[in-house]
């Protein structure tokens, strides 16, 4: 035990578990600034409460050994299909989405937010028994059946948001797992098809957003007023911003959503560019610092976990912000750290902890 | 772990470092859109979000009072409530507007179509489904508050003409200003501080529409701060409304009752002025209306009497109407005589009609041997037909013109008609076609082409009334004031006219039209007021020769002529011009030419300082017509 007390500073990777308690910080900092005086003053309370759990949820992930949870990531993604599976005919409905599991005290739980750590899990494990420079198409199969299955069960709920952050994941594997150059073609092609293809299975709201994202003046009151008022929001931020709580367009209620998917613009409208430009250095940085991580990882499973994770974080991050200036349309997802929302906070913090579990686990001499 | 683990990551290392710079390279250009929009167009969003924040509601100024020259109302403002729609608190549209069908009684579809109209407006703004509530049905919506919060009466200020029709004309009345009016006043004055909007109550006629800078003050706003559901959450400013001035008029209330009761049942019109100073002291057209129709809801009928009336009540007669002058057409003929050579004293022999261009022309009388005083004291016609034909049509037309007829007297109210004055030059440019002599002899008795209005006859009765010539500028504005800082002002139309007299003249024409009304045989005789003085020229004129007369179907009233009666008083230091023009009123002399003495004698008596009894006496002495004679 002393052994620990004197490694634990040294093998904790201090500087990521600072940049996301910071972010996680200006994230209540931001869910108090948009309820503050509103009906739902109590949702800063919550993700205060969620951020602890998170943060216990990590310990508990950085003190288990990663690779016990890859030899057991084929059981756990299981687990997770299984609860997928079960969400669509029973779980609890929620703004017209089967998504939810009721958790005692009024808390619900979103499984598909977890559902994001054991995929991880199962697609860094198959990369581990893959060490090739190029992947075998089997592989490759696995790797796509491996995240097509829960995104066809996460649009069943129906989720599209939560979907889409799954598929950064097939191609942050497929990246790094090293894909040959006939395959990229195929990925591409098909991939065009069923962007193409799937305008037709898209329903009426969200072909709407899509095009009021290429035209945000096309309604004033309509589906683009989302875009336009947060366009609004950010803009009048100027570059230091309306201070603390003091945004209009977010306290008065022409910001959409403005706890959840819109609130990196409640941010820039009351800390102007310097906010966006300091918070995007934070979110940046932890990017960057995990992405070094996972060079310094003692194995390819440990080091394509942390890639897996922290691209999942970033690509959710980078959306969300564009999405909110309105250069990527609306499609609900969230902003990690930031958003309300307790499973997306207890999952992203998990992830964390896996990430510094494998830090920790960098020196093969433990 | 074998060191070959170490060497198959190569690949996943040369991988990191492209993603590692590829983020931050994102990272770059996400900044850079946020730099466009947050320091580049901030500005731009920093004003729409005010506008988003933001709400300035107009607060209109009370409107300014008018009354007449002795500061009696005339038009003033009352409290009124208007009930408004708030369709983002509707529940059930359909039964918020069935409560408002039922207690209104107004048909369902009415209101639907109402709040259909307004639909593109942003649903905060409330519809305007009811104007002037009365206090019970104020009470009514109120006491539904709690079902129907939707429904909200606003307490606004409705404009009310005291006296009804009396002066309904000359006032005007308010109306909402119609999308071209804003337009077109934008155009005429950029950059106005206070221009009207859409909708707003402007004067649409009379002194209403003349002065409506004077009277409407400049109105104020609230700007509240509202949230995305168009709550008010807070107020951020206002500015008070500034009232609009109280305007004083010219009228004398009393002699425009006394006009408004003579002319109950008939058609015409009258007007009564200062010659020296053209302030206008009664200005009657009947029939009229009611010009709080205008502001109160008019019902289908109130309308359509109006508008399908065929005498018109909405025109007015003193100057949007054009007649022939008839006989009160003669003192200018007899000004053209005396001023191109011709002796007063000069006689025709008038045999009851003479021959001209081989046309017989009636007179209706046999005046025998006549100079020209008495032949303005019998009218006669035969005397006019001579001495125009030996003037000829321009030197008739130089006289007309030269008292002012043939164009706009420069009154305050919109729509004067111009008239016309006959001449040479006017067939050729408006008839296409020469002048044919044989019309100089009707023209020379105010038939004809000529064509007149009942102001310019009075204007030019004022050029012969003041023995200086000068020709007034007709007005209604008498004193402006201010109601905050009790400063008046007057505006007083200098006369930049006047008629030059060669000596004897003015004697001349005076002394005629003195006869007219206090010697026997004079057309007005019948019509004299001891002390008066009353001078003056009858007229009548043919209804035969106008459109309805060549139809075969004639009612008898439409055949009947015109009568005119144009008269000043007292004849030394004339005080007053009166014009009196009754439309089928046979002769001048026995409908206008009473109406006109009793106006004389009620100002005469006012400017002599008579007391409210003798007023009153003098205005509620019976008033009937006079014994006809042909003039």
């Amino acid at each position: 035990m002393s052994r620990l007390a004197e490694v634990l500073p040294r093998r904790l990777d201090l500087r990521i578990l600072f940049l996301a308690l910071a972010l996680t910080a200006i994230g209540i900092g931001m869910v108090v600034s948009t309820t503050a005086g509103t009906p739902r003053a109590d949702l800063a309370g919550k993700q205060i409460f969620f951020a602890v759990l998170g943060l216990i949820a990590a310990g508990v992930l950085l003190a288990i050994d990663y690779r016990i949870l890859l030899q057991y990531s084929p059981g756990l993604y299981g687990l997770t299909l299984l609860v997928l599976l079960w969400l669509p005919m029973f779980g609890t409905r929620i703004a017209g989405a089967k998504s939810w599991v009721k958790v005692s005290g009024g808390f619900q739980l979103q499984p598909s937010e977890f559902a994001r750590i054991s995929i991880a899990l199962l697609l860094a494990w198959i990369l581990e028994n893959d060490d090739r420079a190029l992947l075998r198409s089997r592989t490759i199969w696995a790797l796509a059946a491996a995240i097509g299955v829960p995104v066809i069960l996460v649009m069943l709920q129906p989720d599209l948001g939560v979907a889409l952050t799954y598929l950064p994941f097939l191609l942050t594997a497929l990246f790094f797992g090293g894909l040959p150059g006939r395959w990229w073609a195929i990925l591409i092609v098909s991939g065009t098809l069923a962007v193409g293809g799937s305008w037709f299975l898209l329903k009426d709201y969200q072909k709407d957003r899509i095009r009021t994202f290429l035209d945000p003046n096309l309604a004033a009151r309509g589906a683009g007023y989302q875009v336009r008022q947060a366009r609004i929001a950010i803009g009048s931020g100027g570059i230091l911003g309306k201070g603390w709580k003091q945004g209009t367009q977010s306290r008065l209620g022409f910001l959409p959503v403005r706890h959840t998917d819109f609130i990196f613009a409640a941010l820039a409208e009351e800390w102007g560019f310097v906010g966006v430009a300091v918070f995007l250095a934070l979110y940046g940085s932890l990017i960057a610092r995990s992405l070094a991580l996972a060079r310094d990882a003692r194995d390819r499973g440990g080091s394509i976990l942390v890639i897996l994770l922290v691209l999942n974080i970033a690509v959710q991050a980078l959306v969300n912000v564009a999405m909110n200036v309105g250069v990527m349309p609306t499609t609900g997802i969230t902003l990690p750290f930031v958003s309300y929302g307790g499973s997306s906070l207890i999952a992203t913090w998990c992830m964390v902890g896996l990430m510094l579990s494998v830090a920790y686990r960098r020196y093969v001499n433990v | 772990m074998p060191a070959s683990a170490r060497e198959d990551r190569r690949p996943v290392l040369s991988r990191l470092d492209v993603v590692a710079r590829g983020t931050w390279i994102l990272i770059g250009v996400l900044a850079g859109v946020y730099w466009v929009h947050q320091v580049l167009r901030g500005e731009e969003y920093e004003r729409q979000a005010e506008n988003n924040r933001l709400r300035r509601v107009p607060v209109t100024a009370p409107r300014g009072f008018i009354l007449d020259r002795n500061g009696i109302v005339l038009a003033e403002n009352e409290p009124s409530f208007t009930l408004l729609l708030y369709r983002r608190e509707t529940k059930d549209l359909d039964a918020s507007l069935r409560f408002v069908a039922e207690l209104f009684n107004r048909p369902f579809e009415d209101l639907k179509r109402r709040v259909e109209r307004d639909r593109s407006y942003y649903d905060f703004v409330p519809v305007v489904l009811q104007e002037n509530l009365t206090i019970s049905e104020v009470g009514a919506v109120q006491a539904r508050a709690l079902e129907h919060p939707e429904l909200v009466v606003q307490k606004t200020e409705r404009r009310v003409y005291t006296q009804g029709t009396a002066a309904a004309h000359l006032l005007g009345h308010l109306g909402e200003a119609t999308a071209e009016q804003v337009a077109a006043r934008a155009k005429a004055r950029p950059g106005d501080p206070n221009p009207p909007r859409p909708g707003e109550a402007i004067g649409q006629q009379g002194v209403e529409a003349t002065y409506q800078d004077l009277l409407s003050g400049v109105s104020g706003s609230r700007t509240y701060v509202i949230d995305s559901f168009g709550r008010e959450v807070g107020e951020s400013g206002h500015e008070s409304p500034l009232p609009g001035n109280t305007l004083r008029l010219t009228i004398d209330l009393g002699m425009q009752k006394i006009a408004e009761d003579y002319f109950a049942d008939r058609v015409g019109s009258a007007v009564a002025l200062d010659p020296k100073t053209g302030e206008i002291l009664a200005l009657l057209s009947a029939p009229a209306y009611d010009p709080n129709l205008f502001t109160r809801r008019v019902s289908r009928s109130e309308w359509e009497d109006i508008i399908e009336n065929a005498d018109r009540p909405l025109n007015n007669r003193v100057l949007q109407n054009v007649y022939s002058p008839g006989s009160a057409w003669k003192p200018f003929v007899a000004y053209a005589i005396l001023t191109h050579g011709i002796d007063p004293k000069e006689r025709v022999f008038c045999p009851g009609g003479l021959t001209f261009y081989g046309r017989h022309f009636r007179c209706h009388g046999r005046h025998g041997s006549v100079d020209l005083t008495t032949a303005l004291q019998v009218s006669c016609d035969s005397y006019f037909y001579t001495m125009g034909k030996r003037l000829g049509i321009d030197n008739l037309a130089e006289a007309g013109n030269l008292f002012g007829f043939g164009r706009p007297t420069g009154i305050d109210l919109a729509h004067e008609k111009n008239g016309i004055v006959p001449s040479t030059e006017w067939s050729l440019a408006v008839r296409k076609h020469p002048w044919y002599l044989g019309e100089t002899i009707s023209a020379a008795i105010g038939q004809g082409p000529v064509l007149v209005t009942a102001l310019q006859m009075a204007r030019g009765m004022s050029g012969i009334a003041n023995a200086d010539g000068a020709l007034p500028t007709p007005h209604l504005f008498h004193i402006g004031e201010n109601v905050r800082t009790g400063e008046r002002f007057v505006y007083r139309p200098e006369s930049k006219e006047s008629i030059p007299y060669p000596p004897g003249a003015h004697e001349t024409i005076v002394e005629g039209l003195w006869r007219v009304v206090n010697m026997p045989g004079g057309t007005a005789y019948a019509s004299r007021v001891p002390g008066l003085d009353l001078c003056g020229k009858t007229g009548s004129v043919q209804v035969v020769g106008q459109k309805e007369a060549k139809k075969g179907h004639l009612l008898p009233k439409e055949l009947r002529d015109h009568g005119w009666f144009a008269s000043f008083a007292p004849r030394d230091d004339p005080k007053v011009v009166v014009v009196v023009f009754v439309e089928h009123g046979e002769h001048g002399a026995s409908v206008a030419a009473p109406l006109a003495a009793r106006l004389a004698e009620y100002w005469i008596a006012k400017s002599r300082g008579g007391t409210p009894e003798l007023l009153a006496e003098v205005a509620g002495r019976p008033l009937g017509r006079a014994p006809a004679r042909a003039n």
